[in-house]
């Protein structure tokens, strides 16, 4: 194993920030570690890197508890939110200043870095202060300087965040090759869900010092574990109703009964929040024993897709998304709306957590 | 950053003008004048100093400056010798030893003043700093009664470490402020790089501090070089900086004028030219950065 | 944050968390010690003003208590130290503060000839005060003083300077406020270019009368700097030492012996340890008070500046 978090906890001034955190990773293994901001996403890094030293549990390395090393001694790459470059020195000593400790010779440090930065397109700049970069080339110094000494673990936080747009779908394209070239182990912070995605092969989802999922891309979308998780996943985001099933597998939904599946039998008569997705709506002028009534109220295209506002007789507000192909397809006004019940999630009120299909009452 | 002119004066009459001219122009004349004065006379004889009326156009002299530097003074009662170069000597030894003691001693307590919060930390800021502002003979006077009796009275290694209380906290108060203006994730990147926590002070904390320690340096240079009351106390004649020498000099009987000026602008004009090239530092340093410019 | 830093701060490679906790301690060691070299001297010094200890008759050194400070309750010269003290300090920083204050106003532009003058006016405050003293000393000798010259050239002959006890204590203040008022000039010069632009441009567009403007918007405004400012210089001013030494060595007669030069007669003229002792905790309660009273509220002065700035 290895990366291997147990029970971590940190808090500043009574102020719980990372509750009895346990993460694992495998060597090579990409985690992203996802959350919405002061979720603890930085802190984590920070114990894991030795900057900070947890009130209790253990980081272990490759098996050895390094829970209170020095940062120096743990072998780790890591690239901060805001480069923390070193003003004084030239791009290309701020990426060999992680190989100097070790006593390779002038010349091998020079081939090493050469070669890291040719991969990162930075070579033009090595002779440069830091100061008279971009903001995307004092993000891929500091991505140099923390893959160039082949580190076992990588942490990298938020690194894209202050580089601008275009630059930053490129990286998201170049970053996972490049990472999986190298090998090591990578936490990737992130607080935008699309980059997760695009990034890890699994993701780490920390909300209020918790992790409260870990899971591939996929099935944090598709299955995720609480309602928040999936409030986080998605854009525009999902649908919530506070519904409560019957005994049949039928919630209300805007004065119509619909059906949301045998498989939900476990929540009869639990007050409970159903999620749908709004791709997962399909707007017609039809009804039938599946739809529900809603007043179509504008069109906005989003991205790839179109996005229908809906408005149901007793107010609240749905969101429906449509394929780019379809838009401007949906009159304005009164019409029916549909899902199909396999795609509906069920969470429970009270817990937030999701129920599964199937589970027995 | 210019600031606007006063409400109800969109033009400067020139009755403000001219007003201000003759106000600015006595200032400067008032601050001014006793250097050049004594600057003056220092290139004068004695004859022409002790002329009436004192002459501003006369024939410039360096036989004063020789009479200092050369030791040797030859006047109608004989030849003397003059140990002034010796004061200037320990002036400058005793100010660049205690000045660079203190930044040995002070950097790195700067650093862990800067870096961690500790109760002797607070201990030591708060001990300084109210001792800045107490009077130095209450600590003087028995000091001069201890030094006796360890044998440290009247010498250099005493005077330097009594220097550090001139020197140390003025160093800790300046450098600790340049060290909290550096960013702890440059030092955390270096660490995680792989150096040790002395590589990274030497390597990347000092030298990013590096305006702050040296503006704290040369002002700990000019407030040593100008001390009076600890030498006066500490020393005795062979060890005594230009503060004290000066006196001395002017006291003894048979010193002329014009050399007496000598000895003062050579005592004066280090610490001069060391003003004017550090002035941008002295605002902060002289009120120890109690008010932020 | 150094709040953060302070429960892991970087350390020498090691396990433990114990030995990273004991750097800053001995990093700051020899700071330490300087402290205690300050603080040994000032109990000893405490001590002895409860003594009756001449050190040139020995045989009689004893405790007394606190019998030195009651004998100065009723000791003139005492009192007479305290009046010239208090008067010393009282004038020079009055006109420092009024003379800083015109000079940073007359300076506040920033223009290249104001820069110039400002830093000019550096070179008197960075003049060893006991230099100064001399200095002035030989401009006012009867004999050859330049100023001894001007001033007959006013119709005043034998203006006696620093010879006569009435006009020693000018003398003295002179050569303070040559020295002194440019630390005042910097710092309220430092305080008015921070001032913020605003209300003066408002001011401005308004008509305000500059009475106004000078008294209700840019005095307390410069406050914070003007209270510090003054501190400072009181609490200098009061132990001053240097500039009345080398002028006149406290003469004449006992006409500027202030505390710490009578403290200091005391002690190298009549050795009298307890009573210098004595007469230095007294000077070192006034400038305690006056110092915590000051660094209490200097960081919320400095608060104040920092939000002007």
């Amino acid at each position: 194993m290895a990366l291997r978090l147990q029970a971590l906890s940190k808090s500043y001034g009574g102020k719980t920030v990372i509750d009895a955190l346990s993460l694992e990773a495998t060597s090579g293994d990409i985690v992203t570690v996802f959350g919405p901001s002061g979720g603890g996403k930085t802190v984590l890094l920070r114990l894991i890197a030795g900057i900070e030293v947890p009130e209790s549990g253990q980081v272990l390395i490759d098996g050895t508890d390094m829970t209170y090393a020095t940062p120096d001694a743990r072998g780790i790459g890591m690239a901060f939110q805001n480069y923390a470059l070193f003003p004084h020195m030239s791009a290309y000593d701020n990426v060999a200043s992680a190989l100097t400790p070790r006593k390779l010779g002038e010349s091998e440090i020079r081939s090493r870095v050469n070669h890291i930065v040719r991969l990162l397109k930075i070579d033009h700049v090595m002779g440069h202060k830091p100061r008279e970069l971009s903001n995307g080339q004092k993000q891929r110094t500091a991505l140099a300087r923390a893959l160039v000494g082949a580190p076992k673990i990588l942490l990298l936080d938020d690194p894209l965040r202050n580089v601008d747009a275009k630059l930053r779908y490129e990286m998201r394209l170049e970053l996972p090759v490049l990472l999986r070239k190298f090998g090591s182990t990578v936490l990737y912070v992130t607080q935008d869900y699309k980059e997760a995605m695009a990034i890890g092969n699994r993701i780490a989802v920390l909300i209020a010092g918790r992790i409260v999922q870990v899971a591939t891309p996929s099935e944090i979308y598709d299955r995720p574990a609480t309602v928040e998780v999936a409030r986080l996943f998605g854009d525009p985001g999902i649908n919530l109703f506070d519904v409560t099933p019957d005994t049949d597998g039928r919630v209300a939904i805007a004065n119509a009964q619909l059906s949301i599946g045998a498989e939900f039998a476990s929540a009869a008569g639990v007050p409970c929040v159903l999620g749908i997705r709004p791709d997962a709506i399909t707007v017609s002028q039809t009804a039938n024993g599946a739809t529900f009534p809603v007043d179509v109220v504008a069109e906005t295209p989003l991205n790839d897709r179109s996005v229908l506002l809906l408005r149901t007789a007793d107010g609240k507000e749905v969101l429906a998304a449509l394929p780019a192909s379809a838009a401007g397809t949906t009159p304005i006004g009164a019409a029916h709306a549909a899902f199909a019940s396999a795609s509906a999630l069920m969470f429970d009120r009270a817990s937030g957590l999701s129920i599964a299909r199937g589970a027995r009452p | 950053m210019a600031t606007p002119r006063d409400p109800g004066m969109d033009h400067t009459s020139t009755l403000e003008k001219v007003l201000r001219g003759v106000a600015l122009t006595a200032i400067a004349v008032f601050f001014m004048f006793p250097i050049f004065w004594i600057l003056l006379m220092s290139l004068q004889t004695n004859e022409t100093i002790l002329r009436i009326p004192p002459s501003i156009v006369f024939e410039p002299t360096l036989s004063n400056y020789t009479a200092l530097i050369s030791g040797k003074l030859t006047s109608a009662a004989g030849t003397l010798d003059i140990a002034f170069m010796h004061n200037l000597w320990n002036s400058i030894l005793l100010s660049t030893l205690s000045v660079l003691l203190a930044l040995l001693l002070g950097v790195p307590a700067a650093y862990a003043f800067a870096r961690f919060k500790f109760r002797l930390g607070e201990f030591i800021a708060f001990t300084l700093l109210s001792f800045r502002f107490a009077p130095p003979l209450l600590v003087l006077l028995p000091l001069s009664l201890i030094f006796q009796y360890l044998g440290l009275a009247d010498t250099y290694i005493g005077l330097i470490w009594v220097y550090q209380l001139i020197a140390l906290p003025l160093i800790l108060w300046i450098v600790r402020g340049y060290f909290e203006d550096i960013s702890p994730d440059i030092e955390h990147a270096y660490r995680i790089a792989g150096h040790s926590w002395l590589n990274t002070f030497l390597r990347i904390a000092v030298p990013l501090a590096r305006p702050g320690i040296a503006a704290a340096g040369l002002l700990a240079f000019i407030f040593c070089w100008n001390n009076f009351i600890f030498a006066l106390i500490l020393a005795s004649a062979d060890k005594q900086p230009v503060t004290v020498g000066a006196l001395a000099f002017v006291t003894a009987s048979g010193i002329q004028y014009g050399q007496i000026a000598a000895a003062i602008v050579l005592s004066v004009t280090p610490t001069l030219l060391l003003a004017l090239y550090a002035q941008r530092y002295l605002v902060e340093g002289l009120s120890m950065g109690a008010v932020k410019g | 944050m150094t709040a953060t830093d302070a429960t892991s701060p970087p350390a020498s490679a090691a396990q433990s968390p114990a030995r990273v906790r004991l750097l800053p301690y001995l990093l700051s060691l020899p700071a330490l010690l300087v402290c205690i070299g300050i603080l040994l001297p000032f109990f000893t010094a405490a001590y002895y003003s409860l003594l009756r200890w001449r050190l040139n008759l020995p045989a009689m050194k004893g405790f007394i208590g606190f019998d030195n400070y009651i004998a100065f309750a009723k000791d003139p010269a005492f009192w007479n130290t305290v009046y010239i003290s208090l008067l010393y300090t009282v004038l020079t920083v009055v006109l420092e503060l009024l003379l800083g204050l015109g000079i940073a106003l007359l300076l506040r532009q920033s223009t290249r000839l104001n820069n110039f003058i400002s830093i000019m006016l550096l070179l008197p405050l960075m003049t060893a005060p006991a230099l100064a003293a001399l200095m002035w000393k030989l401009m006012t000798n009867p004999n050859f003083g330049i100023l001894s010259y001007f001033v007959s050239l006013l119709g005043v002959h034998d203006f006696k300077w620093g010879s006569d006890p009435h006009t020693a204590l000018f003398t003295v203040v002179l050569v303070d406020i040559w020295v002194y008022t440019p630390f005042i000039m910097i710092l309220l010069l430092a305080g008015l270019r921070s001032l913020p632009k605003q209300p003066f441009e408002a001011a401005a567009l308004d008509g305000v009368p500059w009475s106004f403007v000078f008294f209700r918007i840019t005095l307390p405004m410069l406050l914070p700097y003007i209270i510090t400012a003054v501190l400072f210089r009181l609490l200098d001013s009061i132990q001053q030492f240097d500039i009345i030494y080398a002028m006149t060595q406290g003469g004449p007669g006992d006409s500027l012996v202030v505390f710490q030069v009578q403290a200091y007669l005391m002690f190298f003229q009549n050795t009298n340890v307890g009573k210098s002792a004595a007469m230095l905790m007294v000077l070192w309660l006034i400038t305690n008070i006056l110092s915590n009273f000051f660094i209490k509220h200097w960081l919320r002065l400095r608060e104040r500046a920092h939000g002007h700035a």
